[in-house]
């Protein structure tokens, strides 16, 4: 984490409106800058999660939690800033449905012990949508200290300083599909 | 045992896998007819491969494929197969990372192995997105990140980390992308000998990627990455064509948010089809040519006029002028709206069945290109504006006659650029700075520039700041420009 003269509650978000599009989820996100100074954040979705038992979907616009592992490219998170004392709406756009390899499909009583299966969780039955925004009081920049090598956060987990958090309850009564 | 590529699974439709995809991947990775598949078995089928070739990609599939690999990762030695998941892009991994526009070579979950943990079986699971569109160092650019990655790429690529995977070798990796760590640079290393190879197949030079950088971004995000379409029928990344291609996305994007913003969505709606359009295109040399003349020549003119245009007002005679200098010589321009007319044809078969163009490029263009108003705007709409002044041009018409037909065709065209979401989050100095950009660089005549105002503010009536802005240019003088 970078030098911090920053307040967490300096940005905050509030999601506008959740919306199926075809075969995709619509997120509209509204960002308010109370501080003095430019805000930077993340603007592109970094990692999905969903938790069936809650129906909660978590967009994270963050690399906090993510593992590095073998991969054919790294590939960095979008940054943009927002004024100060000023909005930003950020629209963001995610499958409306995901799918995970299964834990359960290789546990003993199965047909096959080591079997790869999937799970399909619909995004289109979410009840609540939760948006994290990682940001910091300074522009992204590329840590070349040797010391960064050594971390095992990923670079933007390294640089972000909050998080600006935002939910919605969906209606149980779903928007038709355009 | 040991290689399969995977059919069909519990738990996911039938439609979600691309096997067929990823075998098509493998045998141009091949390149080999000795190379083939199994009967399906349990949702899976092994690839066979008796190889009648050399060099370095044939024989590390044939390692892969006809060896049975028994890495001891510290309990015992047991048998690791590899699994190839291909397409899926709906696939998010455990920790919540999506894996469209990416690839990866889990290990076996009890290997203890970076990424281990997300991999719920003991086999070896590689896993990319067969629509990928992401763009990588290229070698000697200093860090650039204008290097396509085509879905064979990525397939050998990971299939160099599941090569030392199931031979207990995995290198060091580390977070940072640049430099690369080891593992990153041996895989880098291995995925240039596959464009060598692909390069030396195609008569072209190769253009590598950097080892030394593992960054990478979507291609949708960068103003860097090049037309893969370009570079493939004018046979080179680095051709004058792709050049003068950079170069007018270049002016249209420098320093602009809503030009940033343009090609984001082009790109993304550029790459649903054209990585695929390139791998059906890639044998057919005749069908490469009539795209350059019928299609990237035209559309080059185009764009470059676009640009002189945006750097110096230019007058409706001037425009004809500028016009009829790009067809001096009469033989090429008739050869031109030959041309021309044969994509408008292919084009316009609505069933695909022309007997030039292939069946699947039309089909793929109809499913993924057309429907995109990125598309329409910016590649198809310009070759058509062209196709009809060069129509008018051979019939006789002069510079001013050309000129005003050509300034009534960009009334119509430039204002109905697609407008981004990303307008509603400008401030508004930033607006203002934005729309007096789009009116300098594309609009330039008042009919244009107040048809687009209106449908900005159309598009974001709610939104202050561009609210604002628009009152205010209303208060000034119609159609004044910032």
């Amino acid at each position: 984490m970078v030098s911090d003269h920053s307040k967490p509650g300096d940005l905050t978000a509030a999601i506008q409106s959740v919306a199926p599009v075809d075969t995709r989820l619509q997120v509209v996100v509204r960002l308010q800058n109370k501080a003095e100074r430019a805000l930077h954040y993340v603007a592109d979705v970094r990692a999905m999660r969903y938790d069936p038992t809650t129906r909660t979907l978590t967009l994270a616009l963050s690399d906090e939690g993510r593992e590095v592992i073998p991969s054919l490219a790294g590939k960095l998170p979008l940054f943009r800033h927002v004024d100060p004392g000023s909005e930003a709406e950020i629209h963001l756009s995610v499958p409306d449905r995901i799918v995970k390899l299964s834990r359960s499909a290789g546990s003993a009583g199965s047909a096959e012990p080591d079997e790869l299966a999937f799970e399909t969780q619909q995004l289109a039955d979410v009840r609540e949508v939760v948006v994290e925004v990682a940001w910091a009081d300074v522009p992204y920049y590329h840590d070349t200290r040797a010391s960064a090598l050594q971390d095992a956060r990923l670079p933007a987990a390294r640089w972000e300083q909050h998080k600006a958090r935002a939910t919605k309850r969906q209606d149980k009564k779903r928007a038709p599909k355009s | 045992m040991a290689t399969f590529i995977l059919q069909d699974a519990t738990g996911i439709g039938s439609d979600d896998l691309d096997p067929a995809r990823g075998f098509i991947d493998m045998a141009i990775i091949a390149n080999d007819t000795g190379l083939g598949m199994a009967d399906p078995a349990a949702g899976k089928q092994r690839l066979v491969y008796a190889r009648t070739g050399n060099g370095p990609p044939r024989l590390r599939l044939d390692a892969m494929i006809n060896t049975a690999f028994s890495p001891n990762y510290g309990s015992g030695a047991n048998n690791v197969d590899t699994i190839v998941v291909a397409g899926l892009k709906s696939l998010v991994l455990d920790d919540g990372t999506p894996m469209a526009d990416n690839g990866t070579a889990l290990p076996p979950k009890s290997s203890g192995l970076p990424g281990a943990s997300l991999n719920p079986t003991e086999q070896c699971l590689v896993i990319y997105d067969t629509q990928l569109a992401i763009c990588v160092a290229r070698d000697g650019s200093g860090g650039v990140l204008d290097l396509p990655v085509s879905p064979p790429v990525a397939l050998y690529h990971e299939f160099s980390h599941a090569f030392r995977i199931i031979n207990n070798t995995l290198l060091a990796l580390t977070v940072a992308c640049d430099p690369s760590s080891p593992e990153e640079r041996a895989a880098i290393i291995d995925e240039n000998d596959l464009r060598t190879d692909l390069a030396t197949r195609a008569g072209v030079s190769a253009t590598l990627r950097d080892p030394g950088i593992h960054c990478g971004r979507l291609a949708s995000d960068g103003e860097e990455c090049c037309c893969i379409i370009a570079t493939l029928v004018s046979k080179s990344p680095r051709s004058q064509q792709v050049q003068r291609l950079r170069c007018a996305r270049d002016h249209f994007v420098r320093g602009t948010e809503v030009g940033h913003a343009f090609f984001d969505h082009f790109f993304r709606d550029y790459y649903a089809f054209s990585p695929q359009a390139c791998t059906l295109m890639a044998g057919d040399q005749s069908l490469r040519h009539q795209l350059l003349e019928g299609f990237v020549e035209p559309l080059l003119d185009f764009w470059n006029m676009m640009v002189e245009r945006g750097r110096c007002v230019m007058g409706s005679t001037q425009l004809g002028a500028a016009f009829i200098a790009l067809h001096a010589d009469r033989g090429h321009a008739e050869q031109r709206r030959a041309a021309l007319q044969r994509t408008s044809a292919y084009w316009e078969s609505g069933d695909g069945q022309s007997a030039e163009a292939p069946a699947q490029l039309m089909a793929l263009l109809r499913e993924r290109a057309w429907p995109s108003p990125y598309m329409q705007w910016a590649l198809v709409a310009p070759v058509r504006l062209m196709q009809a002044l060069l129509t008018r041009y051979l019939a006789g018409a002069d510079a001013p006659a050309i000129g005003r037909a050509f300034t009534e065709a960009l009334d119509a065209w430039a204002p109905e650029v697609p407008i981004s979401t990303l307008w509603a989050g400008l401030p508004a100095a930033q607006v203002r700075r934005e729309l007096g950009f789009c009116e300098r660089a594309l609009l330039q005549t008042t009919k244009s520039k107040t048809r687009f105002r209106q449908r900005l503010g159309e598009r974001f009536p709610d939104i202050t700041a561009v609210a604002g802005v628009l009152g205010r240019l209303q208060t000034i003088h119609k159609g004044d420009t910032w």
